[in-house]
């Protein structure tokens, strides 16, 4: 069986499931204003607060975030485990809020697996056609196919105490993806495995959604793998999303300092405004010159005040000494194999890092030098606050 | 070794009481099931090796009819015990916790707080006065006396299991689209085997044993094992006894080895 025969045919099984409403609005899970409050009174933690959020069909969206910032929660509020606070939720446009979770087209990849320790792996993958009462031949059938998906064939009538981490993470993959389910949740999948067999996963994880075309939410706090897997993402921090959009948006385009923070490495800046156009400033740099930068979504700083600006190690050059837009002096650098990171100080004291792509016989830039930084155009992004 | 200094066997007198205390634990036991092969009467003499003594007691159909009892009784008053233990211990760990869950807790293991001979007596009067009310005076009083003191036994590991259950493997099932029931059938009970099968088995044991309870609650013609040895000891003592506390000792020793080897296995 190819990949697309696989794909076509998981479909068009699935097609019995598909309400008619997700398929015209093309949105999957729509939560609107969801809280969750956890205790009363005094003690009450507000592990979500005004969520709002839409999930398309068919897409890859990862949640983002610092331990402890509502992720998982956020995941058991869809799959009804848990129940808002406050707040809409549907699934497939139909209203979910109260409705127990064995009844809803949702399946979760568990981050300690949760395999039935007393079933083999068949089956484990059988479980959830069993429950919904399907026939025999049906519910075999689909095991050996996604004993097939995850490569699994060979260990159909082990135990889940006989196998690998990885192994026992295929397996609940292939068990929650047995029911085809309209999405699928997982929770930190990944986290428990080594980094070989982590990039391993990451790539296998991908092909599986597209060749099932399932609604994946993933969770995560490995900004690397959410930049290299998701469709979307959202990034989150202390029950909030800050910022949802494309890897390349949320990479070039970060709102907040948090953002820009959390997600890869960045320069700060902070420079003075000149003037407004639009969604572009002109900022005054630290030798009274002027550079233009991008504005995020809802920053409208008045000309004189003094904002917070980022540009990422990559998008700046070192060039000779009096050239470029900034002047700067070189503190030390670090050898990282693909790239060297120079770190600077500007002529106002302010840090500034650099990383340069290296190449055979380029030598690291001297200590204390003077240099020039050539930034690349419209690399420089404003940021909200 | 970093525990060598706190070595039991550095104590002065240690190697006398462990052998003082296994002397005192097994040489009478040993004693009781060599005589029970004794070719004579007599329980100081070695007089030759036979099987007379089981012979005898085989032939008696009184110890037949109490080993028969004994046993539908133990069986019995365990599996119901191990029922309602279950429930109970469902009820003390997968429901939210509820004021005077540790009263009922306690209320539970009753049977190991309070004195046996107290819980004899009170049973005495109150089957009595249940008697003299109902005109009954069957094996219900016997069954319901022995359930009643088998639960905490096997309350015990069937609420141990449960709670070092993994609480998300319910969660996946009912992911899975199970329904509470399902999930309770499909996924806890399997999982809670092994602590049924020890209550059940700790519970058998423990109502084979009792000699008080039954002692205090039985009517004429209801004896089990232990309290017609009592009463045939308090005539006379031959090997014949012997021989029964030897088979009962086997039978003791083979439900405690299945114990043994169920919970290492599955635990
Ligand atoms: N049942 C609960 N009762 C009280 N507080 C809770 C409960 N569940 C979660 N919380 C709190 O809500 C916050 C968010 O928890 P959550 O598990 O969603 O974090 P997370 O983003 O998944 O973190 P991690 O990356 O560490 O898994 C945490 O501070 C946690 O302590
Ligand atoms: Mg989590």
């Amino acid at each position: 069986m190819n990949d697309s025969a696989t794909r076509a045919d998981y479909q068009g099984k699935g097609d019995a499931t598909v309400a008619d409403g997700a398929q015209q609005s093309g949105n999957e899970i729509e939560i609107e204003a969801v809280s969750k409050v956890f205790g009363l009174g005094a003690a009450a933690f507000h592990a979500l607060t005004e969520i709002d959020l839409t999930i398309r069909t068919g897409e890859f969206f990862t949640l983002l975030g610092p331990s402890g910032c509502g992720k998982t929660t956020l995941l058991r509020v869809i799959a009804g485990f848990e129940h808002p606070s406050s707040g809409q939720l549907r699934i497939m446009g139909q209203d979910v809020v109260g409705q127990a979770p064995n009844r809803r087209l949702v399946n979760t990849v568990f981050q300690n697996y949760a395999l039935f320790p007393h079933m083999t792996v068949a089956q484990n993958i059988g479980f959830g056609l069993k429950m919904l009462g399907r026939p025999r031949s049906e519910i075999d059938a689909t095991t050996s196919e996604m004993l097939h998906l995850v490569k699994m064939e060979a260990m159909a009538t082990r135990k889940p105490a006989e196998l690998s981490g990885g192994q026992q993470q295929r397996v609940a993959l292939a068990r929650a993806l047995a029911p085809r389910p309209r999405v699928l949740l997982l929770d930190e999948p990944l986290s428990a495995l080594d980094l070989k067999l982590r990039k391993e996963m990451q790539t296998e994880l991908k092909r599986l959604q597209v060749e099932t075309g399932i609604t994946f939410v993933f969770v995560t706090h490995d900004q690397e793998e959410a930049l290299t897997m998701s469709d979307r993402l959202a990034v989150m921090n202390k029950g909030r999303i800050l910022q949802l959009g494309s890897p390349h948006d949320i990479y070039h385009a970060p709102k907040e300092r948090f953002v820009a923070d959390f997600i890869g490495e960045t320069n700060f800046l902070s420079l003075k405004v000149i003037a407004v156009q639009g969604r572009s400033a002109d900022l005054t740099l630290p030798d009274g010159r002027s550079i233009p930068a991008r504005m995020a979504q809802g920053v409208t700083p008045a000309p004189g005040e003094t904002v917070s600006a980022v540009i990422r190690p990559e998008q700046a050059q070192l060039v000779e000494a009096g050239t470029g837009e900034l002047s700067a002096t070189v503190n030390s650098s670090v050898f990282f194999g693909t790239d060297t990171h120079i770190h600077l100080t500007l002529e106002d004291g302010q840090p500034f890092t650099v990383r340069r792509q290296n190449t055979v016989g380029q030598a690291a830039p001297a200590t204390g030098a003077r240099v020039g930084l050539a930034l690349a155009p419209g690399a420089l992004q404003v940021l909200r606050g | 070794m970093a525990n060598h200094r706190f070595d039991v066997r550095v104590l002065p007198g240690f190697g006398v009481v462990a052998i003082f205390t296994l002397v005192m634990l097994y040489l009478p036991i040993i004693i009781l099931v060599i005589f029970s092969f004794n070719e004579s009467q007599s329980q100081a003499v070695w007089g030759g090796f036979s099987l007379k003594w089981y012979e005898a007691a085989f032939n008696n159909r009184q110890v037949v009819d109490v080993s028969i009892r004994s046993l539908w009784l133990a069986l019995v008053a365990a599996g119901i015990a191990t029922m309602l233990a279950t429930l109970a211990a469902l009820a003390t760990t997968r429901v939210g916790r509820f004021p005077g869950q540790t009263m009922i807790y306690a209320l539970i293991n009753q049977p190991l707080m309070v004195p046996e001979i107290v819980t004899g007596i009170a049973l005495l009067i109150f089957v009595a006065f249940l008697k003299v009310q109902t005109g009954y005076s069957g094996m219900g009083y016997m069954v319901a006396a022995h359930t009643a003191f088998c639960i905490p036994f096997a309350y015990l590991p069937i609420r141990a299991r449960l709670e070092t259950m993994d609480l998300t493997l319910e969660t996946a099932a009912a992911d899975l689209y199970a329904t509470p029931v399902q999930t309770f059938t499909h996924v806890t009970l399997p999982l809670l085997v092994p602590g049924i099968v020890a209550g059940f088995m700790l519970g058998f044991v423990v109502s084979l044993d009792t000699v008080v309870i039954t002692e205090f609650v039985k009517s004429a013609g209801q004896d089990t094992l232990p309290t017609y040895m009592l009463g045939q000891l308090r005539r006379s003592v031959t090997p014949e006894m012997n021989a029964i506390a030897t088979l009962f000792l086997a039978l003791s020793l083979v439900v405690v080895s299945v114990f043994f080897l169920i919970t290492r296995k599955r635990g």
